[in-house]
C-alpha cells in the first residue's frame, strides 16, 4: 500500500506539467470564448453566448464547411496515393523496406512551414513550374496553380501523406498473407480478394490514416495562408486572424472550442474503434 | 481401377538454387484419403501448394481429373486448402466465412443459405453460425476452416498440417472426426503432416517424403511393415537397424549370430551387405530359465542383459545389450508384467527373441 502511493507520487511533476501548460490554457480559452472586445480591441472576460452565435452566422458557415471539404478531400487523395505505396513497401520490399520507409519520413522532419513554402516556389505565376511551362512554349501566359483550391489541397496532401502512409504499411505489415491466398483459393479474383479480404483485413490502419490526416487538415493554416488566396480561406485561417490581424479574441476562442468539439467527436469514435478493434485481436 | 483425381508427373520446385520438390510422382483416386508425411522442410507445404496453384512447378505437370492445371490461378481451381493457420476472415461470422466462396462463385441467395446451414451441420456449429471468428476455441476455428472449404463441394481437399495447432486430446478427436466427414462426404482428401501416428490411423495411402523426393508410397500397414528404406523405417515409428551380411538360404549374419529373414529377396548373394530392421514391439523378452511365457516357438532367440529401462505407462521401453554385441530396443506391454516385485532389474540376464518375418529388410 505504502509502496504504491510512494511510487505516485512520481506522476506529480507529469501531472502539475499538464495543468500548468494544457489544460490552464485550454481553460482560459474557454472562458474567453464567453467574453466580449473592448474599445481598445482587447478581450474581456463576460458571459455572453453571441460569439457562438457568429461562427454559424452566414458569413462564416462557408469557411467551415470548406474547411473540412478541403480536409476530406486531403484524406481521400492520402488514401488513394498511400494505400498503394504503403503495399508495394510492406509486400514487396524485401530488406530495403526500413530504407524506403526512412526515405518518405526523413523530409518530415524539416518544419512544414519551409516546406509549403518550397511549393510556393514550384507553383507560383514566376516559380519553376510555370517557368518551364512558358520556355517550353506549351502556354503563352503562366498557368495559374496557386491560390487554387487544388494548390492548397495539394499542400495539405504533401504535409500530411506520412501519418496516412505509416499506419497504413503497420497494418499491412501485420496482415496474415495467408488469408489473402484463402480469398484467392475460394474463388476471389485479384480485385474481389483485394475489396472483400486485404481491404476488411486492414481497415484498423485505413481508420487510423483517416483520422491521422483529416484532424489536422481541418484545422490547417499554413497551407491556406502560402498556396491560397481569399477563396480558398480555411477555418485555421480565420482563427489565426482573429487572435492576430481581426484582434477579435473571444470570436476567435469561441471558434477554437468548437473546432475542438468536433474534432473530439471524430476522436472517440475513432478512439473507440481502435479500443474494439484491439478486443478483436486478443 | 478407381478413377484418378490428381496425377502429379516429374514435378520438381526449385527456389533458385534450392530444390525444394524434386521430381515427384503421385497419382491419388478419387475418394482417396491421402497424406504427405515427412519431417519438417521436407517439402510437403510447397507440394500442397502446388496443387492449390500457389506455387508454380519449375518442371512436371499437375493433372486434376485428367486436366493440366500447373498453370491455372487459384482461384480458377476447383481445389480448396484449409491453412496450417486456417486463415479465417476475421471480419465475418462463421457464416459469412462459410459463403465466402459461394458467393464468389455467383451462386444463388437460397442456395447458399442451405449448403451453408449444411456445412455447419456437418462440422457440428450450427450453435455459432453468428460468433465472430475471434470468438472460437482453436477447435472450432478448425471447424470453421473445413466447412468453408467443404461447402464448396471441390474435386480436391487440401489439408495443411490441420490439426497441429491443437493439444493431444482435441487432436485425437478431430482426427476421428476429420476421417468421418471425409467419408460422409466422399471427397478426395490430400492431407499433409509430419505426425507418423495421424498419417497411420487416417489415411488410406500414404506418401512418405523425404529432402523433396517420395521415398514411399502405399497404404499404412505396408509403410510400418515394410519400409522400403532406413529413413522410412526410422521415421515411421521406432526400429532396431541390424547391418548383416547374406549368407544364402535365406540368412543373414550379424555379428556373432546368423539370422533367419525369410523376407530376404533371392538377388541377395552371400557376402552382400543387408541391412534390416525389427520393431521393438515385436521382440519377446523372457527371463533366462523361464523362456516360454513370452518367447514362442518357432521365435529366433539371442541373450542378453537388460542396460536400461523407461516405463513408458502403456508398457516399458527395455534397451538390451546382446551377448554377442550390438543393442536392441523392445517395446513391452504393460499387460505382461503388473506385480512390481515382477519388475526387470537393469542388469539382469535376458533372452531375447523374434518371428523371423518380422525381420524387414531394407533396400
Ligand atoms: N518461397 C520460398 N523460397 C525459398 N525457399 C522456400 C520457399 N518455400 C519453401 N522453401 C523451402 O523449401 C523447403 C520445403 O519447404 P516446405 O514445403 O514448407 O516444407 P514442409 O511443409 O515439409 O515443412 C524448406 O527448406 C523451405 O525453406
Ligand atoms: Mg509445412
Amino acid at each position: 500500500m505504502n509502496a504504491h502511493r510512494f511510487w505516485n507520487w512520481f506522476l506529480a511533476p507529469g501531472t502539475l506539467w499538464i495543468l500548468v501548460l494544457f489544460a490552464a490554457p485550454l481553460l482560459l480559452i474557454f472562458a474567453l470564448s464567453f467574453g466580449h472586445v473592448d474599445d481598445f480591441g482587447r478581450g474581456v472576460y463576460g458571459f455572453k453566448l453571441g460569439n457562438y452565435d457568429d461562427v454559424f452566422n452566414s458569413t462564416y458557415l462557408p469557411v467551415l464547411l470548406r474547411s473540412v471539404g478541403y480536409a476530406l478531400a486531403t484524406m481521400l487523395i492520402c488514401l488513394a496515393i498511400g494505400y498503394p505505396v504503403a503495399y508495394y513497401i510492406a509486400r514487396f520490399g524485401g530488406r530495403w523496406r526500413y530504407v524506403l520507409l526512412a526515405a518518405l519520413v526523413i523530409p518530415f522532419f524539416v518544419n512544414y512551414l519551409v516546406r509549403t513554402y518550397a511549393w510556393v516556389a514550384l507553383l507560383a505565376d514566376e516559380g519553376l513550374v510555370n517557368n518551364a511551362i512558358v520556355d517550353l512554349g506549351l502556354s503563352d501566359a503562366p498557368v495559374q496553380m496557386i491560390n487554387t483550391p487544388w494548390a492548397v489541397i495539394g499542400g495539405l496532401v504533401y504535409g500530411y501523406i506520412i501519418f496516412m502512409i505509416l499506419p497504413l504499411y503497420g497494418s499491412i505489415e501485420r496482415m496474415d498473407q495467408s488469408v489473402v491466398e484463402a480469398g484467392k483459393d475460394l474463388y476471389g479474383s485479384p480485385l474481389q480478394t483485394f475489396i472483400h479480404v486485404t481491404i476488411p483485413a486492414t481497415q484498423a490502419g485505413i481508420l487510423a490514416g483517416c483520422v491521422l490526416v483529416f484532424l489536422p487538415s481541418v484545422g490547417d493554416f499554413v497551407s491556406a495562408q502560402l498556396l491560397g488566396g481569399p477563396d480558398t480561406y480555411m477555418v485555421g485561417n480565420l482563427i489565426q486572424d482573429q487572435f492576430f490581424a481581426a484582434s477579435n479574441w473571444p470570436f476567435g476562442a469561441a471558434l477554437t472550442m468548437i473546432m475542438m468539439l468536433f474534432l473530439s467527436v471524430w476522436m472517440v469514435l475513432y478512439l473507440r474503434r481502435a479500443a474494439k478493434g484491439e478486443a478483436e485481436v486478443l | 481401377m478407381a478413377e484418378q483425381a490428381i496425377k502429379i508427373d516429374g514435378v520438381t520446385k526449385r527456389y533458385g538454387e534450392f530444390v525444394a520438390v524434386d521430381d515427384v510422382n503421385l497419382e491419388i483416386n478419387k475418394g482417396e484419403f491421402f497424406s504427405l508425411l515427412g519431417p519438417s522442410g521436407c517439402g510437403k507445404t510447397t507440394t500442397l501448394r502446388m496443387l492449390a496453384g500457389f506455387e508454380v512447378p519449375t518442371e512436371g505437370r499437375i493433372l486434376l481429373e485428367g486436366e493440366p492445371v500447373e498453370k491455372v490461378p487459384p482461384h480458377k481451381r476447383n481445389v480448396n486448402m484449409v491453412f496450417q493457420s486456417y486463415a479465417l476472415f476475421e471480419h465475418l461470422d462463421v457464416e459469412g466465412n462459410v459463403a465466402f466462396g459461394l458467393k464468389r462463385k455467383k451462386t444463388p441467395k437460397a442456395e447458399i443459405q442451405t449448403r451453408v446451414a449444411d456445412a455447419l451441420e456437418l462440422v457440428d456449429l450450427s450453435s455459432r453460425a453468428k460468433s465472430r471468428a475471434g470468438e472460437l476455441s482453436g477447435g472450432q476455428r478448425q471447424r470453421v476452416a473445413l466447412a468453408r472449404a467443404l461447402v464448396n463441394r471441390p474435386q480436391v481437399l487440401l489439408l495443411d498440417e490441420p490439426l497441429g495447432a491443437l493439444d493431444l486430446k482435441l487432436r485425437r478427436q478431430m482426427q476421428i472426426e476429420l476421417k468421418q466427414i471425409q467419408r460422409e462426404v466422399g471427397i478426395t482428401f490430400v492431407y499433409v503432416t509430419h505426425d507418423q501416428e495421424e498419417a497411420l490411423s487416417m489415411s488410406d495411402r500414404i506418401a512418405v517424403m523425404s529432402d523433396g523426393r517420395v521415398v514411399q508410397c502405399g497404404a499404412p500397414e505396408e509403410i510400418y511393415e515394410h519400409p522400403s528404406e532406413e529413413f522410412v523405417a526410422g521415421f515411421i515409428g521406432i526400429s532396431n537397424l541390424l547391418q548383416g551380411k547374406a549368407e544364402g538360404q535365406g540368412r543373414v549374419r550379424v555379428g556373432g549370430n546368423s539370422l533367419p529373414v525369410p523376407d530376404l529377396p533371392s538377388d541377395f548373394r552371400t557376402g552382400d551387405p543387408v541391412q534390416i530392421a525389427v520393431r521393438p514391439e515385436k521382440v519377446a523378452v523372457d527371463e533366462i530359465g523361464n523362456d516360454n511365457e513370452k518367447i514362442q516357438p518357432g521365435m529366433f532367440t539371442v541373450d542378453g542383459e537388460i542396460e536400461s529401462m523407461v516405463y513408458l505407462g502403456v508398457g516399458n521401453q527395455l534397451t538390451l545389450k546382446l551377448a554377442s554385441g550390438g543393442r536392441l530396443v523392445a517395446l513391452e506391454q504393460a499387460t505382461y508384467r503388473v506385480q512390481s516385485d515382477d519388475q526387470w532389474q537393469v542388469g539382469q540376464q535376458v533372452r531375447v527373441g523374434w518371428h523371423p518375418e518380422h525381420c524387414m529388410v531394407l533396400s
